[in-house]
């Protein structure tokens, strides 16, 4: 077990560095420059101007260089500030990462519920009824999230103002906003999410259902509801659990466009402000910051493989 | 002081002359002395004043934040001098100014008494030189202007600059439109890190820190300590920074918003919608021809050259497909009314492709030439690149074009110099401010630092005139650059404005072509 919890410890540091890393590097070999983000739209710059804007920002040392000095306050817990605001990037990402993780989990709810019946109901009916809802969420994965935002937006906020078109209320400061804000985002990344989940929820449950066990169970007599939910679904659950540890990864890269598109001031929206500014600290904390989560949901899902199979547990 | 700002011109960028613009300023061609009376306030209170923009700023921090996104931060800050929606001057925490003696360079601020800052502090003359000092230490886009001037505290409540180089143009420069006059408490500059996300200024509204998102949303409430309480609308403003032209007129037509700034491609939509639309001149869009020395491509160079490019331009055709309804045609670096205009000007190159080859043959070039045009994705100006690269390729000429969609990429690229012409939009200056941004060769928009002893001569003696003497210069300044053709200007723009039923005081003029967001009153 210590071996294992090491093992992981290792591996997950390893993940970390070669993340912030590489960010390191493609965000420095980007077109365009800090200098000229931070000295904005001053038409008189001169290169001494220029030279010491550099210079204060710390872009004139060499690229490990800078890198070692990012990661030398990581470990003494800073991940710097924000080239332009001043402020610490912990504070600024503080802000955003509700927003971003309100998104993704209720997204992930959201699609777990919705997607594991839909690939049951398929799984278990089967004829038209399976190949309809196999069809509904190839579709579903099919749609442009930008496209299926706008329409959205078009349909159910301006037109029927069920919703409001863009915003985000915090969980604390109005749960009634809060739900409002991000059912319209929600419904969004959940489309993307129902081939992946839904087609992998059948898949397994037909496996399940090939199996001796099954049919012992329906031999003696039990209801195809007791059968369908309280055991195959158990044992179908491994490989869906992967795929909802992968789609919430796949999410935090999703929640980029969505948070653009509905204004939320998340993570992905400051990714992609910060990469158009060149600030590169906050760029560095954005990708810790999911490489941390993918670290975590990992982990998760490690876990939930220990409590769903026995057999698991015994090897560890 | 909020959008009125003519700064908002380049909402593409939050950061540099992002999207490829600059911003300008505006104000009345009014000269430069002493107050007006800025109008009374009506008392109305309303809710909540929200208001949207496709960017957000950087900073709050009025000296080094990008001069087109000071709206963010301007509705914590006083100017020194207000600038009217007419376009006139009037008190604002200086009740009165001019200058001294002859030769534009000394200029005296007298201030109001009893002011205090939102951290209830009262402001000293001592406090405004501190400030301009740091005007000039950040190095923000206001520092150049300042640079190597002396600040003095000469009466109790009296300043003085004393200019290194004439400049006529200080109580522009400390109004609302620029930032040099949004005076920073003492605590701000204590402690100018803070000055990122926090306000500490004197204006009616302060920033209310817990509710506001840096990046995303701005929550301000009232100044308790502000002067003028009438002056102050609203029990909340929130400005909200959203990511598309699309996403604001949504926001708009539900109700969410209460005000915008719009562009072309939502115009018509806007107006469809019922939402009050308001503009005014106040960019010109075109193409700079910066290699003027031929440093890269040797034809442009000579002035036939540059000259035949602006014949080969239909303005008229690219300006009913590219900017219909808020732009007209022009060939000159200034609105009309604005800075130096002169109708006569845009009849100096009437669209004729036949004189174009004339001129290019005579050059030395009956084939034409090929060159790179760099452009940003703000506002058409991807579009116009490509308008133009097919209108000059009819006279031989070709133009590779450098798309940039990455704001700071496209202002690095011409910045460097390493591009011979680049698209930009340029917000109308006064001559004195738009030479060190335009045309001087120390200037940005100049990367290859064309230095003209005729424009220069122009440029020196405009600054220290006043009155009719310096609109006549500033005519000069601008004939001198259509006829060397340092330019192809296309479009005269503004910037639209839209607001529900539910506000009033949205409207622009020329004088003043950026709607105020602390003018902006509840409609009933």
């Amino acid at each position: 077990m210590v071996r294992i919890a090491i093992r992981w410890l290792v591996s997950s540091a390893a993940l970390l560095f070669a993340v912030t890393a590489l960010t390191f590097v493609l965000a420095s070999l980007a077109p365009g420059s800090a200098v000229r983000a931070v000295l904005g739209a001053n038409t008189s710059v001169t290169p001494q101007q220029c030279a010491q804007v550099k210079h204060q920002l710390g872009l004139d040392e060499p690229l490990p260089l800078q890198y070692w000095h990012w990661l030398y306050n990581l470990l003494h817990g800073s991940l710097g500030t924000d080239l332009f605001s001043g402020q610490p990037v912990t504070a600024a990402l503080g802000t955003r990462i509700d927003a971003s993780l309100s998104l993704i989990v209720a997204t992930i709810v959201v699609s777990g519920l919705a997607d594991v019946t839909v690939g049951t109901v398929s799984a278990v009916r089967g004829g038209v009824t399976g190949r309809i809802l196999d069809t509904l969420t190839v579709f579903g994965f099919a749609l442009p999230s930008f496209w299926l935002a706008l329409i959205l937006i078009e349909v159910l906020a301006v037109r029927v103002r069920l919703f409001p078109t863009t915003g985000y209320v915090a969980l604390d400061s109005d749960p009634g906003q809060w739900l409002r804000g991000i059912v319209l985002p929600v419904l969004t990344l959940s489309a993307g999410t129902t081939a992946a989940i839904a087609r992998q929820t059948r898949d397994s449950m037909l496996q399940v259902f090939g199996r001796d066990f099954i049919t012992a169970l329906r031999s003696r007599g039990l209801p195809l509801r007791v059968i369908v939910w309280k055991h195959a679904l158990r044992n179908a659950a491994i490989p869906v659990v992967t795929t909802l540890g992968v789609v919430f990864i796949g999410l935090l890269g999703g929640t980029v466009l969505v948070e653009q598109v509905f204004a939320i001031p998340g993570l992905g929206e400051a990714a992609v402000t910060a990469t158009t500014n060149h600030d590169l600290a906050m760029i560095e904390g954005i990708a810790f910051y999911f490489a941390i989560l993918v670290v975590v949901v990992n982990l998760l899902v490690d876990i939930s493989y220990a409590v769903l199979n026995p057999k698991v547990r015994v090897a560890v | 002081m909020f959008m009125r700002k003519i700064k908002h011109v380049v909402r593409t960028s939050s950061a540099a002359l992002a999207g490829g613009m600059v911003v300008a300023t505006v104000a009345a061609c009014g000269g430069t002395s002493s107050s007006g009376t800025q109008p009374a306030a009506s008392s109305t209170t309303g809710g909540t004043l929200t208001v949207a923009g496709e960017l957000g700023p950087t900073t709050l921090n009025p000296e080094t934040t990008n001069q087109a996104l000071c709206d963010f931060e301007e509705l914590a800050y006083e100017p020194l001098i207000v600038r009217l929606e007419n376009g006139g001057l009037a008190p604002g925490l200086a009740t009165s100014w001019h200058y001294a003696g002859t030769g534009n360079t000394t200029f005296v601020l007298n201030l109001r008494g009893g002011v205090r800052f939102s951290d209830g502090t009262t402001m000293t003359a001592q406090d405004v030189v501190n400030d301009f000092q740091y005007v000039v230490k950040a190095g923000g886009q206001m520092a150049p202007y300042f640079a190597g001037d002396s600040f003095a505290v000469t009466g109790p409540l009296q300043v003085t600059i004393t200019a290194k180089t004439p400049n006529p143009d200080f109580p522009f420069l400390l109004t609302q439109d620029y930032n040099a006059g949004d005076i920073i408490s003492p605590d701000g500059l204590k402690d100018t890190a803070a000055l990122g996300t926090q306000t500490f200024g004197a204006g009616p509204y302060e920033l209310d820190a817990a509710q506001t998102v840096s990046g995303s949303t701005y929550t301000y409430t009232p100044n308790p300590y502000y002067y003028d309480k009438a002056a102050v609308h609203w029990k909340k403003v929130v400005v909200k920074v959203m990511g598309s032209a699309e996403a604001v007129l949504d926001a708009l037509k539900t109700g969410e918003v209460n005000l915008a700034e719009g562009d072309a491609s939502t115009l018509k939509a806007a107006e469809q919608a019922g939402l009050t639309v308001t503009q005014a001149p106040l960019l010109w869009e075109g193409a700079v021809l910066a290699d003027r020395d031929g440093k890269m491509v040797k034809a442009l160079a000579n002035v036939q050259v540059r000259q035949a490019l602006n014949y080969a331009t239909d303005r008229s055709t690219l300006v009913n497909a590219l900017f219909a309804g808020v732009g007209t045609p022009t060939e000159q670096v200034t609105v009309p009314d604005g800075y130096g205009y002169l109708a006569s000007l845009n009849s100096t190159y009437p669209y004729d492709p036949a004189k174009a080859k004339q001129l290019l043959a005579a050059a030395g070039y009956p084939h034409g030439f090929t060159m790179s045009m760099v452009t940003a994705d703000y506002d058409q100006e991807n579009l116009l690149a490509q308008a133009l690269a097919q209108e000059w390729a009819q006279v031989g000429v070709k133009v590779n074009i450098i798309d940039d969609a990455n704001p700071s990429a496209y202002e690095q690229a011409f910045v460097s110099g390493t591009v011979p012409s680049f698209i930009a939009t340029y917000g109308q200056q006064p001559i004195s401010i738009e030479g060190p941004g335009l045309f001087l060769p120390t200037a940005a928009f100049n990367p290859y630092h064309t230095a003209s002893a005729a424009l220069q001569s122009l440029y020196d003696q405009d600054i220290s005139a006043s009155g009719t003497a310096a609109t006549a210069l500033d005519q000069k300044v601008e004939s001198y650059l259509v006829d060397n053709a340092w330019f192809v200007p296309v479009a005269a723009t503004g910037i639209a404005w839209y607001a529900t039923s539910s506000v009033t005081g949205t409207e622009v003029t020329t004088g003043a072509p950026l709607v105020e967001l602390y003018q902006v009153e509840p409609a009933s």
